[in-house]
Parts: C-alpha cells; sequence; structure tokens
C-alpha cells in the first residue's frame, strides 16, 4: 500500500492524488501551500498589464488570501510549504503595491509582448546548461563546471562560425569543444576521484584563461568580424499581436530548448537508460550488482553535459543578443545560474526549465527597468541567486539531490 | 515518514571506502604529509612548463616562448635582488618588486581565507564576494567620517569591512549549521548577491557612487585621513602601503588561531573527524558558524585594505584580475598551500609574482602579445587547481592502499554475522 | 544423494591481513532444502557467501555448483549462474518504484529504448501472486516496510531466474511477525524447487525453517547436522564452543556505592525506532557489570544516551547522584562518565590528531592544557607522555600522529584519556575488538585495576568469553530489554542461548 496522508486517503502518486475527492484534496496541505504561492504571485500579477489593476485592494486581498493559505499550511504539518506561501503572499502584495505606483506608461512599456521573447532568449542558455547539469547530477557527478563549459561554446562557437562559413560549423565546434573539456573534468572526477568542487572550479579558471588566449590570438581581442554566421531565428509568419510579437520570431536555439527538455524528461524518466542513470546517482553500489557499468554512463552524462551547456554558451555568442561577438568571460555567472535552476527545480527537467523561465524573467525585467529605476533592475538581477539561496535553506520545498552526488564510486 | 504498524527501514550499508579517507580536510592532510613541500613545487613546474608548450605551440617558437617567461619573470621584479635599491621611481625591479608585494598582500589574505574555512572541512568560494563586502564597506567608512581622527578612522574602516564580511560568510556557515545547505552552494550564490548590489550601489545615483562622476560607476575616494600610510615610495606613485604587514601579521594570526588556542583545536577537530569532535564534547555547529566567520573576515580584510591603502576608490564592472578575481585566486593559493601558514604565504607570493609579472611585465613587453599574458595566468592557475584537485587522490591512495585492504576487509568481516 | 548436491564448497580458505575469515570451510546444499549457517559474529558466515556470490576470491579450495567446478569473479557472474543473494544491507533505491528496481538491468522495453513500464508491472504482479507475496509495483521503496522491502529483494533474485537463494541475516531486520511471513515465503520456494541457504544466529528460527544445520566457529565448520535432533542447547554448544577462556586473575569485587543507576530508559535511534525498551540496571563502584547480547539489540543506544550523544525519549539515568537530562556530550563529560567507544577510530580519535592532542579532546579547553582559550601545546605533550608511559603506549611519542598506531596501541591512548579523565562511571564497548591477544590483555587487566580503584564499570561487549571472563555480574540484552541476569558462575551456553533469544529451560 502506498503513502497515505491523515486522513487515511492514497497520496502516493499524483494520479491517486487526483482521485481523492475534491473536499479531500482541499484539505491536503500540499494543495493549499502550492495554492498559496501561486495565488502570491498572481496578487503581483495583478498590478501589471494586462490586468493592469491600479488600485491596491485587488493586489492586498487576493495577498491575503495566499497568507491565509499558508497559515492553515503551517498549521496542517507543512510548515516550510506554508511558510513559503506566506512569504509569496508577502512578496505578491508587495510588488503589487510597487508597480501600482509607477506610472501606467511605464508598466505598459515594461510589460509587453517583447518581455515574453526576451525571457524565452535569456533563458535559452540556461535551459541547455541546467539539461547538462541534470543528467550529470543525476548520474552522481556534481558539475560545478558548467560555467566554464558554457564559456568554450561561446568563443569556439563562434570562431567555428567564422572560420567554417556557417554557424552549423560552429555548433559542431562548441559541442566538441565543450564535449573534451567535459571528459577532461570526468577524467578527473570519476577515474581519478579527484574532490569534484575542486575540479570544477579548476575547469572555471582553464576556461577563462583558455578562451581569452585564443581570443588575443586569434582576434587580436577585438570583435569578431562582421558578418559572422549568426543562429537563425525562426520567423513564424502571420501571428496576430501579441503571439506574433513574443514567439513570432525566436531564435532556433530556443525552439530547440523545448525540445530538449522533453527529450530530457522522456530519456531521464520513459527510457530504460535512464533508469540505469538514476540508479547511478542514487545507488551507485545497488547498480553495480545488477550488471550496470556506473563508470560508464557517468563519463557518458559528464560529456553530454558539456556538449549541451557549450551549445548554451554559444547562444549568448551567436545568438540574438550576441551578434557574433565574444567578450572576455562572456558567461558573466550565467554557468551558476543554470546550476541554480537544477537545484530550484529539484533535479527534475521541467522543473528546471520553469526555473530558468522564472531567470530569465528576472533578467528581462531587469534589463528593461533599467531604463527606469537602477535599483529595481538590480533587484531582479539578485533574484535568482535569493530564490536559490531561500530554496536551499529548505524553506520552499525540500531540494533533495540524487543520493550519491558528489560522491565518487570505486568498485569493490 | 512511517505509518504505526510499519517497520521502517533498515540502515544503509557501510560503504568500504576506498580511496576516500573520510573529510576533505583530512585528504588534504594527507597530501600535506605525503611529499610535504615537494609536490607542490612539482604542481606548479608541471603547469608552467606545459603553458611554456602552449605559448611555445601557438608562437611556433620555442624561443619567444622561452623568452617570454623571462619577461614574466622580469616583471615580477624579484630580479630586483641583483641590484637592490629603494627608489621607486628610478629602478624598474623595485617598482615591479613592489606591486608584487601589494598583489601579494591582497592574495594572502584570501588565501588564508580558503584554507581557514577548508581546515574546518568547508569549501568557501564566496571569498570574492566576501572581499567585496569589505571593499564597500571600507569605502563607505572612510569616505564618510571626514574630520576624524586619522588613526582611529583607518582602524573603524577595517574593522567595519572586516566584520561585515564575517557576518556576510556567516550567513553561509549558519545555513550550513541549521538546515545543512552546503557551504558550496550558498557561497556561489551570495557571490553574485554581492556583486549585483554593489553594482546597484556604486551604479548611477547609487549611494556610494561618485555623484561628481555621474555617468560612471565608481565610487567616492576615501578620504586623506584615512588612508593607510606608505612605507616604500610615495602614495601618489603606488607605493607599498603598511597593508602588506596587516597581512603578514595575519599569516602569523592565522598560525597562532589554527595552532595555538583552542578555537583552532576545535576547527580542526571539526574538521578531521565531526563525530570524534562531537563525541569529545565540542559543538559542532557553532564551529561551523565560527569557522566561515573567521573565514570571511580574512577576505574583507583584503577588500578594506585594498580599498584604504592602494586604490582609494572603486570601479564596478572592471576587470582587473587584481578586483575581480582575488577571492577565486585565493582558492588556488590555499590549495597549494595546503592550506598551512606559510604554505599559503608562499603560494600567495607566487600567485602574486605570476600575476603582476604577466599583467605587467609581459604585458609591457613586445614578446608575445600582452592580452595573451593575463590570460596565460588563468591557464597556468587553472592547471594548477586541477593538478591539485587529482595529485591529492593519487597520493591518498597510494598511502592508504594497503591499509584499505585490509580496512575494508576486516570491516565487512567484523561487522559481519 | 551426489547428484541431489546443488552446490558444494570444498575446504574454502580465505584470508584477511591479520585474520583467518576462512579456514577450510567445507558445507554442501541439497536441492530444494533451505540449509542454515549458523555461528556467532565473525565467525566467517558473511565472508563464505561472498566468496560464493563473487564479491571475494577464496584463497583456497572450490566450489562445484549444480555438477560444475565454478569460479565467479563478479557478482553477475553468480547471478548469471543462478545463485541470488539478499544482502543484510538492502541493494535496493529508495526513491524508485518496486517495479524499477526489480527489472532494473534486465528492462522489458518498447519501441526500443523506452521503459515498458506496464510489462513491467505486469510480470511483477505475476511473479508476486505465483509466489503469493503481496506488494504494489508502483509503490517507492521508501514507503513500503522493511518486511516487503525484504521480499522485493527476494523478487529480485527470482526475477533474474536465481535457484539458489542466499539470505544473510534476514530477520535482523524483521518483526516477528513480518519473520513468520518470510518463513511462509521460504516453505513456499522451496516446494517449487528453489534451494535456500539461511544464515543467521538466531537458534530458534533456525530450528524453525532448516532443513540441516552447519556450524561455524572462528572460520571452521563445527559440524552440519539435520534438523531432526538438533537441540537449542546442542547448537548453543557447538556454536559456543569449549575453548580454553583467558579468564583474567581477579579479585571478588567489593561493590560500593550505585554510581549509574538506570531506571526504564527508553531510546530511539536515528531512525526513530525505539531501540532500548525499558530497561533498568544499577553498577555500582568497584564492579564491572557485562551486558552480554548480539549485536543490534540496543546497546549501541543505551551508551549513546549515557555519554549523551542520542536523546533520552523516557526513564532515567543518573551518574553519581546527578541525572542525565537533556545531557549533552559535554553534561556527560562533566558528570563523570568516560567511554571507551566501539568504534575507536571513527568516534574515539582523531586520526589526523597526534597523541598529545587526542589525549586532550575531552580537555583541551581547560587548565593546564588551555587557559582562557590559549593552549597550551607544552603541557599537552608533558601529559601525553606521562600517560604514553603508564599505559605502555608503543608506535610513538606524543608528537606521533594518531593514525600511524597499531589498533592496540590507539586503544590505550583512548584508555589512558578516559582513565585519566578519573570518572566515575567507565563504559567500555568493545574495548578489544580487533586488537591482537598482547593488547587484549593489557586492556582486560587495565579494566580490572580500573574497578578496584572504586569506578563503576560497564562493559559492553559482543565477546561472550570477554564478558565472561572481566564481569562481576552480567545483564543479557535482548531487543532492548534485560533478560536475564547472573552472578557467579554461570555457563556459557546458558547466557549463549539468552543472547540468541532462546528460551530458559525449567530445570527437569
Amino acid at each position: 500500500m502506498g503513502k497515505q496522508d491523515r486522513w487515511g486517503l492514497d497520496v502516493s502518486t499524483w494520479a491517486a492524488r487526483l482521485e481523492n475527492p475534491i473536499s479531500a484534496r482541499l484539505r491536503d496541505p500540499a494543495t493549499t501551500g502550492y495554492l498559496g504561492i501561486v495565488l502570491g504571485a498572481f496578487a503581483a500579477f495583478i498590478a501589471i498589464p494586462p490586468i493592469e489593476a491600479r488600485t491596491i485592494t485587488w493586489p492586498t486581498l487576493v495577498g491575503l488570501v495566499a497568507i491565509a493559505l499558508g497559515i492553515w499550511t503551517v498549521t496542517r504539518g507543512r510548515r516550510r510549504l506554508g511558510w513559503g506561501a506566506v512569504a509569496s503572499g508577502l512578496l505578491g502584495i508587495g510588488l503589487g503595491i510597487l508597480a501600482t505606483r509607477s506610472s501606467a506608461g511605464n508598466l505598459n512599456s515594461a510589460f509587453d509582448a517583447t518581455l515574453v521573447a526576451q525571457t524565452l532568449g535569456f533563458a535559452t542558455p540556461l535551459v541547455f546548461a541546467a539539461m547538462g547539469g541534470i543528467f550529470s547530477e543525476r548520474s552522481g557527478v556534481v558539475n560545478i563546471g558548467l560555467e566554464g563549459m558554457m564559456l568554450m561554446g561561446a568563443f569556439w562557437g563562434v570562431y567555428g562560425a567564422d572560420k567554417g562559413g556557417s554557424w552549423v560549423v560552429g555548433l559542431l565546434l562548441a559541442a566538441g569543444v565543450g564535449g573534451v573539456t567535459a571528459l577532461v573534468y570526468a577524467f578527473f572526477a570519476i577515474q581519478l576521484r579527484a574532490d569534484q568542487i575542486v575540479g570544477g572550479t579548476a575547469i572555471n579558471f582553464l576556461a577563462v584563461g583558455i578562451t581569452g588566449f585564443f581570443f588575443v590570438l586569434l582576434y587580436n581581442n577585438s570583435p569578431i568580424p562582421n558578418g559572422v554566421s549568426l543562429l537563425p531565428n525562426v520567423h513564424i509568419p502571420g501571428l496576430p499581436g501579441f503571439l506574433g510579437d513574443s514567439i513570432g520570431d525566436l531564435n532556433i536555439l530556443t525552439w530547440a530548448s523545448f525540445a530538449l527538455v522533453i527529450l530530457a524528461f522522456l530519456v531521464l524518466f520513459k527510457t530504460t537508460i535512464g533508469l540505469r542513470i538514476r540508479a547511478c546517482g542514487e545507488h551507485p553500489r545497488a547498480a553495480d550488482t545488477v550488471g550496470i557499468n556506473v563508470y560508464a554512463i557517468r563519463y557518458a552524462c559528464v560529456t553530454l553535459s558539456g556538449v549541451l551547456a557549450a551549445i548554451g554558451g554559444m547562444y549568448l555568442s551567436e545568438g540574438p543578443l550576441g551578434n557574433g561577438f565574444f567578450q572576455f568571460n562572456m558567461t558573466n555567472g550565467r554557468g551558476f545560474i543554470a546550476l541554480a535552476a537544477v537545484i530550484f527545480g529539484n533535479w527534475r527537467p521541467f522543473g528546471a526549465f520553469w526555473a530558468a523561465i522564472l531567470f530569465g524573467f528576472a533578467d528581462a525585467l531587469a534589463l528593461k527597468l533599467q531604463v527606469y529605476s537602477d535599483s529595481a533592475s538590480t533587484l531582479f538581477h539578485v533574484l535568482p541567486y535569493v530564490l536559490t539561496l531561500v530554496a536551499v535553506a529548505g524553506v520552499i520545498g525540500r531540494t533533495v539531490a540524487p543520493a550519491a552526488d558528489g560522491k565518487p564510486y570505486s568498485k569493490q | 515518514m512511517t505509518a504505526p504498524g510499519q517497520s521502517p527501514s533498515p540502515p544503509a550499508p557501510p560503504e568500504p571506502e576506498f580511496g576516500d579517507p573520510g573529510t576533505l580536510a583530512a585528504r588534504l592532510a594527507i597530501k600535506q604529509r605525503a611529499g610535504g613541500i615537494v609536490v607542490p613545487i612539482i604542481t606548479v613546474v608541471l603547469a608552467i612548463f606545459i603553458s611554456i608548450l602552449v605559448v611555445a605551440a601557438t608562437e611556433h617558437s620555442f624561443h619567444t616562448s622561452l623568452l617570454a617567461f623571462q619577461e614574466i619573470f622580469r616583471g615580477t621584479g624579484l630580479n630586483w635582488i641583483v641590484h637592490p635599491t629603494t627608489n621607486l621611481q628610478t629602478s624598474i625591479p623595485a617598482y615591479n618588486l613592489s606591486q608584487t608585494l601589494l598583489q601579494t598582500s591582497t592574495l594572502i589574505l584570501t588565501g588564508l581565507a580558503v584554507a581557514f574555512a577548508f581546515r574546518c572541512g568547508m569549501f568557501n568560494i564566496g571569498g570574492q564576494g566576501q572581499y567585496l563586502v569589505g571593499l564597500l564597506v571600507a569605502n563607505w567608512i572612510g569616505v564618510s567620517f571626514a574630520g576624524m581622527n586619522p588613526l582611529a578612522h583607518v582602524l573603524f574602516a577595517m574593522v567595519g569591512g572586516t566584520l561585515a564580511a564575517a557576518a556576510y560568510a556567516g550567513i553561509a556557515g549558519v545555513l550550513k549549521a541549521t538546515v545543512g545547505a552546503h557551504e558550496v552552494i550558498s557561497t556561489i550564490m551570495l557571490n553574485w548577491i554581492a556583486y549585483w548590489t554593489a553594482s546597484w550601489l556604486l551604479g548611477v545615483g547609487g549611494p556610494l557612487q561618485d555623484s561628481s562622476n555621474p555617468t560612471s560607476p565608481v565610487s567616492k575616494q576615501v578620504v586623506p585621513g584615512a588612508r593607510l600610510p606608505d612605507f616604500w615610495g610615495n602614495q601618489g606613485f603606488q607605493g607599498v602601503h603598511i597593508g602588506f604587514f596587516i597581512a603578514l601579521s595575519c599569516v602569523v594570526v592565522f598560525y597562532v588561531l589554527i595552532n595555538r588556542t583552542t578555537l583552532g583545536y576545535e576547527v580542526r577537530a571539526v574538521g578531521f573527524n565531526p563525530d570524534a569532535a562531537a563525541y569529545g564534547g565540542i559543538n559542532v555547529k557553532k564551529n561551523l558558524i565560527r569557522a566561515m566567520a573567521i573565514s570571511g573576515a580574512f577576505a574583507g580584510l583584503a577588500g578594506a585594505i585594498d580599498m584604504l591603502g592602494g586604490t582609494t576608490n572603486y570601479q564596478f564592472g572592471q576587470l582587473d584580475i587584481p578586483f575581480s578575481q582575488v577571492g577565486f585566486i585565493g582558492i588556488a593559493v590555499a590549495l597549494l598551500g595546503r592550506n598551512t601558514a606559510v604554505g599559503t604565504l608562499l603560494a600567495a607570493f607566487l600567485f602574486g609574482a605570476l600575476l603582476y609579472g604577466s599583467f605587467h611585465g609581459l604585458g609591457a613587453s613586445s614578446v608575445i602579445d600582452p592580452s595573451l599574458a593575463t590570460n596565460l595566468t588563468y591557464i597556468i592557475q587553472g592547471l594548477i587547481v586541477l593538478f591539485i584537485g587529482a595529485d591529492v587522490l593519487i597520493l591518498s591512495v597510494w598511502n592508504s592502499r594497503k591499509k584499505l585492504r585490509w580496512r575494508w576487509g576486516s570491516k565487512t568481516v567484523g561487522a559481519s554475522t | 544423494m551426489a547428484d541431489d548436491l546443488v552446490l558444494e564448497m570444498r575446504d574454502i580458505r580465505k584470508e584477511f591481513p591479520g585474520v583467518v575469515a576462512n579456514d577450510g570451510v567445507s558445507f554442501d546444499v541439497r536441492r530444494g532444502e533451505v540449509h542454515a549457517l549458523l555461528g556467532e559474529n565473525g565467525a566467517g558466515k558473511s565472508t563464505l557467501m561472498n566468496i560464493l556470490y563473487g564479491l571475494y576470491r577464496p584463497d583456497g579450495g572450490e566450489i562445484v555448483l549444480k555438477g560444475k567446478a565454478v569460479s565467479f569473479s563478479s557478482a553477475r557472474e553468480a547471478i548469471e549462474a543462478g545463485i541470488g543473494m539478499v544482502h543484510q544491507h538492502f541493494m535496493l533505491i529508495p526513491v524508485m518504484t518496486v517495479a524499477e528496481n526489480i527489472v532494473l538491468g534486465t528492462e522489458p522495453v518498447k519501441g526500443g529504448v523506452f521503459l515498458d513500464e506496464s510489462a513491467a508491472d505486469k510480470r511483477v504482479t505475476e511473479m508476486a501472486k505465483s509466489f503469493k507475496f503481496a506488494v504494489d509495483p508502483d509503490a517507492l521503496v521508501e514507503d513500503i516496510s522493511v518486511g516487503q522491502q525484504q521480499r522485493v529483494e527476494i523478487m529480485k533474485a527470482l526475477y533474474r531466474n536465481a535457484d539458489l537463494l542466499i539470505l544473510d541475516e534476514p530477520t535482523a531486520v524483521l518483526t516477528p511477525q513480518e519473520a513468520e511471513d518470510l518463513f511462509e515465503i521460504l516453505r513456499g520456494l522451496q516446494r517449487e524447487g528453489f534451494s535456500i541457504i539461511f544464515i543467521s544466529h538466531k537458534l530458534n528460527e533456525v530450528l524453525e525453517i532448516a532443513d540441516r544445520i552447519t556450524v561455524l566457529r572462528r572460520g571452521k565448520t563445527i559440524e552440519t547436522v539435520p534438523r531432526e535432533g538438533a537441540t537449542e542447547e546442542s547448537l548453543a554448544r557447538a556454536m559456543v564452543g569449549r575453548d580454553v577462556l583467558l579468564r583474567v586473575e581477579k579479585e571478588p569485587a567489593k561493590p560500593g556505592d550505585v554510581l549509574l543507576e538506570v531506571r526504564d530508559l527508553h531510546v530511539r535511534d536515528d531512525r526513530d525506532i525505539e531501540k532500548v525498551r525499558g530497561l533498568s540496571f544499577d553498577v555500582r563502584a568497584g564492579e564491572i557489570v557485562g551486558i552480554a547480547g548480539v549485536d543490534g539489540n540496543g546497546q549501541t543506544e543505551l551508551i549513546d544516551a549515557l555519554t549523551g550523544l542520542q536523546k533520552i525519549e523516557s526513564g532515567t539515568a543518573t551518574i553519581a547522584g546527578r541525572e542525565l537530562v537533556h545531557a549533552t556530550a559535554r553534561d556527560a563529560l562533566d558528570a563523570g562518565v568516560g567511554h571507551i567507544p566501539e568504534d575507536r577510530q571513527r568516534r574515539g580519535l582523531v586520526l589526523e590528531f597526534s597523541i598529545a592532542e587526542n589525549i586532550a579532546l575531552h580537555d583541551y579547553a581547560e587548565p593546564p592544557d588551555a587557559r582562557f582559550g590559549w593552549l597550551f601545546p607544552g603541557r599537552m605533550i608533558s601529559r601525553a607522555r606521562t600517560l604514553i608511559r603508564e599505559f605502555d603506549v608503543r608506535g610513538g611519542g606524543p608528537l606521533t600522529r594518531a593514525g600511524g598506531l597499531s589498533g592496540g596501541n590507539q586503544q590505550k591512548v583512548i584508555a589512558a584519556r578516559e582513565i585519566a579523565r578519573d570518572p566515575k562511571v567507565l563504559i567500555a564497548a568493545q574495548p578489544t575488538r580487533g586488537l591482537d591477544v598482547g593488547a587484549i590483555e593489557y586492556l582486560h587487566r587495565r579494566l580490572v585495576t580500573e574497578r578496584d580503584e572504586g569506578r563503576a564499570i560497564l562493559l559492553v561487549s559482543l565477546e561472550l568469553e570477554e564478558i565472561l571472563s572481566l564481569s562481576d555480574r552480567i545483564l543479557v540484552i535482548y531487543e532492548g530489554e534485560i533478560v536475564g541476569e547472573h552472578t557467579g558462575d554461570v555457563s556459557e551456553q546458558q547466557i549463549g542461548l539468552e543472547m540468541l533469544g532462546g528460551r530458559e529451560k525449567t530445570a527437569a
């Protein structure tokens, strides 16, 4: 018999949960908790376009409901989730009030359809790197070096596009270099069982040095020549207004990132190889005793993480934001945000995806707000990191890493 | 998690610990014992050798490569020994050496920061953020309170920066002690939070920004009364300020703390074996927080000293290594120095020399493109950290090979039925 | 008869540095029988089975499986040959479902790469039905009971077509009811023609389930007997043996005041299972009280509670009149408890510290080692030097790293530290585990000396001989309760019986 809650209802799976009568579901503190968090976000949402309520009554009311739900949840036993809902409610009221105090014109120009496009754009490199990170960590290897692998992709992607004449060549080169970099890391982490965090930090240093070195050597530290083949956008003609502005002209990698998330989910949770990968990350000895080659799987997953991170990094230089230019230390911490997305998303592809969207949204909003208010801009830049800190502290549910994550494995 | 009536899950199997002597501190300590100073030297030599090859390959000339490294050496100012003089204005080697010493003093402190945390079994990657906090708080204090007694003012600014950074690092310590959050994640996040907060503080219209220069994100100048005096050369010409001595004395403080105080005893015990430490009556949680705070204090002091002596104001976003990377280089310094006081001192000097030598020595010459120099330093640094990460284990496995086979065997036999 | 044998292990020999785990062990298993391997801790049962399962290579002897000589170099080979092992520590992945755990490595596929979950579920359900297990293939392993987890482990073996099952101490983690259910399952498997090796040290269960019983002691086969005719007494005698005991010379005890008083103590372990279920006993000054029992019956939790490392759920523990309430390790130390821990390398010593620093482990913050936070290493070293001399610690001086000492000398350092603190109550847990004869002798003599100094000594050991040799009074612990108390001469068989869950036979 699966897990039961205190009312004797079967809550072992979501399917079972959904079969419970509605009244039972409302009593379930998990439901009220998550509902509280959503309502808190909604409270802020009310104050911005398209709803754009101009009085503080509505955001405050909705926020208060969120807080109430949060307190209910706390008293029903799910303390962390409950306090998360309370926090969300408070945050929602605060942001809502802030929004009602800004001018309508500002709000309208900040919150328009291009915000969606920019959010997706900022999220794209994060999604790629995060999916890579998920594979690596699910197999049991911590990958702090995502930042360095992204950077390698950013440089070598442009180089390949330049010398090879086409962005396809750039993509292949970036993927290749990312893979090789990850392979080096994998060797140190898996074979030599070196400390994985030290190894990842080393990769980051090396990446900065190598990309910078060759940038100077090959391009004399000046912007890459104009006319370099860029990653193309996918233009969808004939989309009406909002849709057209938001998703009508996204980059090919952005669409690829959507597919990647679905693919990652399918592989990890619906295929046999995914089952084995997860086994290696949870209990490598158990996997070993049933004949799974733990080393091989870990090598493969770490290398894959490098490939994906590099492709994500390539978006930075070769995508619509980069326009074919490379800058020293271009990633500037995005690899770490991707890692944060992995943690925030609880090591699940869709979770990390939504976390990446959230972080991308924060970045996009920060950019837009810079024109109006520097402090607000900074606030949103800081948000991903604060959220992850909060997540790590366990305030919003419990983040559970794969059990054997970060521990080197040795046979017999 | 178990409903009444169910018997709970059995304990997890005792993992035979091949090649993993336990805590991070213990592993690094094995490295220290086996090989002492020889292995770090080999690591450095190997890293430099590989870099020479890289330069040789890209410049298509071995000779050029060696010349390049000769320029680096000249840049460090170590050749000053041949013509010792105290006149910074006329003697290039003297000037170079003075700048190397400046760079070294910062790295000593950020290195000590990482080393102290490592001693307690924790990896403080947040040195950069803590450095920034110290820098900014010292700036703020140094800019305000004009007219205060200079000695008091300087002390106030230094202490303020140090304490602020200690508290900042303490956040990670508290998170680890209370909810078990991994300090690597929290310190990385804190780094970036500090970075963006600095961006706001120094941004256009920000509270710490120099309003006389409205378009650039520069902080205000520290008032003359709050600057650290120089002891070699004069202030106008970027002389070596007494921060260097402060850094040196911190090396002594580190040594004393770790080896001669009860605090150090507890920190080391927790780092090596938290179970035994608890058994011995030591409060493990308190020590985790304390160690992170002290670690942050060192890094914050580095920032404070740099602000009050070296630069007196700070521009956000500048990519100069001296400011944007010292926290991270501190990691390499601590690892190379095996987390000891003397080791950190020597490693800091090595990296300081490498940094300044390639920056301004190689960078000022025309042997190879100057901008290659900085990146070369990163590569060397990365190689050193990579090799350190690996050789720790190779040696520990080697040392423990015989012991481990016995331990694993008897563990299973002894624990068997 | 010979071709009825599914397994023969002949003259198996396996050595580890310092200990001969298997010394010419021979035993065989007939098709369709449940064969029990009986023996104390360290008798060599697990080693023997690990050899069979391919996890160890034997140093000598041979294995004949179904008529063919075999030698396995990995678990996978053993599995392919039809051997399935259910380890004492399960090899299950808690966050995955029952079905996923069972099919891992040989998963049914659909469409080439996709895991066919419904097929897996179906096969698992079919298997469960045919063997009359009751498991939900979609349940997460971490959510099901231990008994059910064990069934999943068995099914893992059956799914891979094992026909010889090895169960290593399967009832160690089960409640009596679950043990009964397990036996039903085993009988069912037996009827289907499976052969089962059942490793245990619980006499009553072995007599209930086994067809034949092989007793191992100290790495040797003592005897193999059929169930009929075997009694708990005869088995206990075979297990415990009649070796010459190392009896320590000691005068009779002169017990004084009660220094340790335990009343109705209840303690839970880290997994919130109640391990100490209402213990009450006293230890007086000048006496050694030995607690005998098989590992896992609550001794560890009892000691943890007395030393401040584990919370006391209910009941009291009083040291020389001072009750331990919400005590931390520091409180227990201050109350006068000395503790020689059973895991000297994990709990007792910081291996990277020097001998001097280890000796100071409890009192480093007090004078003379320190004052106002300042350490005086010189005083630590001289104090260590004195103790090293007094306790005859060999292998180094005060500055030698503790990890470089031999086990015996490490233990002496710990003993020195604890005794030098002048504790009122000295708790010694497994004090001579892994030590050579000389060190054992020394420690035993030392404990008697300290007893005569007026300390109250609580000795907890899995070695029956040690308990018998040293104790003035013996308490037998079983499943968290005291099931027997003896003073004066008592036979090993008697104690052994109680330790192993046997019941005292009334004199006939």
